[in-house]
């Protein structure tokens, strides 16, 4: 008789892990490569102090993500050590953002905006960006993504995405105001230009999301949560940098104020969801949408209609809203309105579209999972259970029971255990769809967990 | 004839295959739905929408692409050029340009290109104008032939009614060829700062 030495797995022969992280790491140091370049080249070309801004700020960047990569991998690792992980990657990030602070403080002032101002549009955008991110990771109804990954995502969209398209933005524009004749054809090579460079830039984040984090990122549901909080950290960043520019522009004028309220209101509440999470929610669409196809053909294929999707929609915008002139009477306001909704509308509405239905069908999927955990009489899911855990309303309703019954301390253990149950039906749905590649020991673990869950909570 | 040991062989061989050919063989392509309806894989729904989606992106790229071709057309250089005298103060009242050629100015002062129009073919139809900092036209001649513009040599900036002084920014100056109503080319061009203070 042949004894089994490991535990056996769904994909027993998957090699794709190892290629997974090898693509990663090749992405990771293409991104270390071209932003080092993009620093250099800025510090020695264009010779002004955003220039010398960006060199200085590679650190804080550098710091950030170190930082984040340890703050990611302790929650992987032996919980033994994750303590003293998790304050490394505190330090680290917290100097970080200290760093990069100074540098946008610099920065900031050299547009005469001065730090009080940038610190004001900091604050102002700061609200409008968590409630999104809020939002965004609400949508996901069935399994929420990790707070430490939506963060992750969203820091990634407003530093290290908004740092690598500096250079490239910087040649391409000054190249084609030196060739090109102003107008429309002008406004589509800037606009080609932000469409691709940014979200390629923002893309990536979400790219190596899916390369790396693949147990946090199961279908398209996910893929647009991680796009879209990409997408928000990056307008986050920009709404900053255009509040400041035009309040310096316009203050001399006495129009600061109103010209920055404008910029805050067009970026943190019209375009909040009407922009950058628009778009990049498309790329993590595609990936999201990739990750549960079968052949590589089609994955691939997948992944580029993503991009090419958000690189359009972005480009559209940018092209051809000088179609849409706002007039400067009172209709202008319901114009501004009316223009983002006519040309960022239909993008949005597609992406809601294949939200819903991911949304859907993931449901479907978690309830045929439910059923079959129930009959196995494993324990993990009890057959009365079904019917709760297949609806978000019906397992909130059960834990507002538990808090009416046995206050808060009972809310979050109901909530921790639908969680692991939810948990369970997911990862028993890769397996049978031969979409994983850990051994079907992890599964074990987490129904083992699930019963110890039960034991703790309340009947 | 055939030992029998041998023939009592090739009969179980015969059974063995016939039963290997029931039970393993592979099923005929078209019999499969009948035997078993696959289960329906919802990611190909998913697939197909975002193909649809990424065909009418391809569409909206290449209406952009036409666009600039149209307003950028490969192969219209004219080989001409046009010579930017230079950027100098500008005094509204006398409609005068005085001091030295610039690259920046106070956003308080007026200013103004000088273009030498002689140094465009003639019957070239041409225009010039001043951009802003938004892409907003402030200021401009033409368009019109060159050598109707050889009164207006001087092209100054022209204050917004709202605002008291130019707004702060990357200025751009240029003289363009004119095809029908498209200009098609620039035949110079020329940036200059507003300082913020």
């Amino acid at each position: 008789m042949i004894a089994r030495t490991s535990p056996p797995a769904a994909n027993p022969h998957s090699r794709l892990r190892p290629n997974r992280y090898w693509i990663a790491l090749g992405v990771a140091a293409l991104v270390v490569i071209a932003l080092g370049a993009s620093s250099v080249l800025n510090y020695v070309y264009l010779d002004t102090i955003p220039g010398r801004a960006s060199l200085y700020g590679l650190l804080a960047v550098a710091l950030i993500t170190l930082g984040t990569y340890i703050l990611v991998r302790a929650f992987d690792r032996d919980p033994s050590t994750r303590r003293k992980r998790l304050i490394r990657a505190g330090v680290l990030i917290g100097l970080g953002v200290l760093l990069w602070l100074l540098v946008v403080d610099v920065f900031v002032y050299t547009q005469s905006a001065g730090p009080t101002v940038a610190l004001i549009c900091t604050v102002a955008c700061l609200p409008t960006t968590a409630a999104g991110l809020y939002i965004v990771r609400r949508m996901d109804r069935n399994e929420k993504e990790p707070w430490r990954l939506v963060l992750v995502a969203a820091a990634w969209g407003a530093i290290v995405a908004t740092s690598l398209v500096i250079w490239g933005e910087t040649i391409w524009e000054m190249s084609a105001e030196r060739s090109l004749v102003p107008g429309p054809g002008l406004d589509a090579s800037l606009a080609f230009m932000a469409g691709v460079l940014e979200e390629v830039a923002k893309g990536t984040a979400v790219l190596l999301l899916f390369l790396v984090m693949r147990d946090d990122f199961d279908d398209v549901v996910d893929g647009i949560v991680y796009g879209a909080a990409v997408g928000l950290g990056f307008n986050f960043m920009e709404s900053i940098s255009y509040m400041t520019n035009f309040y310096s522009i316009f203050s001399p004028e006495g129009l600061g104020i109103v010209a920055a309220g404008f910029q805050w209101y067009a970026r943190q509440g019209l375009g909040l969801f009407f922009g950058h999470a628009t778009y990049t929610a498309f790329i993590g669409a595609g990936i999201g949408i990739a990750r549960q196809l079968p052949q590589m053909r089609q994955k691939i294929f997948a992944i580029v209609s993503g991009f090419l999707i958000a690189i359009a929609a972005h480009f559209s915008w940018d092209a051809w809203t000088a179609f849409f002139p706002i007039q400067s009477s009172l209709f202008g306001l319901v114009e501004i309105h009316l223009r983002t909704l006519i040309m960022t509308g239909p993008f949005t509405a597609a992406l809601i579209a294949l939200l819903i239905f991911g949304i859907r069908y993931e449901g479907e999927a978690l309830r045929a999972q439910f059923v079959k955990e129930a009959e196995s009489g494993s324990g993990a899911i009890l057959p009365e259970e079904v019917a709760i855990l297949a609806s978000p309303w019906k397992r909130l309703r059960q834990r507002i029971r538990a808090f009416q019954h046995a206050g808060l301390r009972a809310y979050f253990q109901i909530a921790r255990l639908q969680s692991a149950q939810l948990d369970l039906a997911m990862e028993r749905w890769h397996r049978e769809r031969k979409e994983i590649d850990t051994p079907l020991e992890a599964e074990e673990t987490l129904r083992q967990s699930v019963i110890a869950l039960r034991h703790w909570v309340p009947s | 004839m055939a030992p029998r040991g041998q023939v009592e062989y090739c009969e179980r061989l015969i059974t063995e295959l016939r039963r290997n050919s029931l039970t393993n063989a592979v099923p005929i392509r078209s019999t499969v739905p009948a035997l078993q309806a696959a289960p329906y894989d919802h990611t190909q729904t998913l697939y197909r929408t975002l193909l649809v989606f990424a065909t009418v992106a391809v569409l909206a790229l290449v209406v952009g692409l036409i666009e600039f071709v149209y307003f950028e057309p490969p192969g219209k250089v004219s080989g001409a050029t046009a010579t930017i005298v230079g950027v100098y103060d500008y005094d509204s009242s006398t409609r005068m340009t005085s001091g030295a050629d610039h690259s920046a100015f106070p956003r308080t002062q007026q200013f103004a290109a000088v273009v030498d129009w002689s140094s465009v073919p003639p019957n070239m139809k041409v225009d010039a104008r001043w951009y802003d900092a938004f892409g907003d036209v402030v200021g401009h001649v033409g368009p019109t032939t060159a050598d109707q513009l050889s009164n207006s040599s001087v092209v100054p900036i022209v204050v917004p009614k709202e605002f008291h002084h130019s707004l702060p920014g990357q200025y751009l100056f240029v003289v363009e060829r004119f095809e029908g109503s498209v200009p098609v080319e620039v035949l110079a061009r020329r940036i200059v700062r507003v300082e913020r203070s």
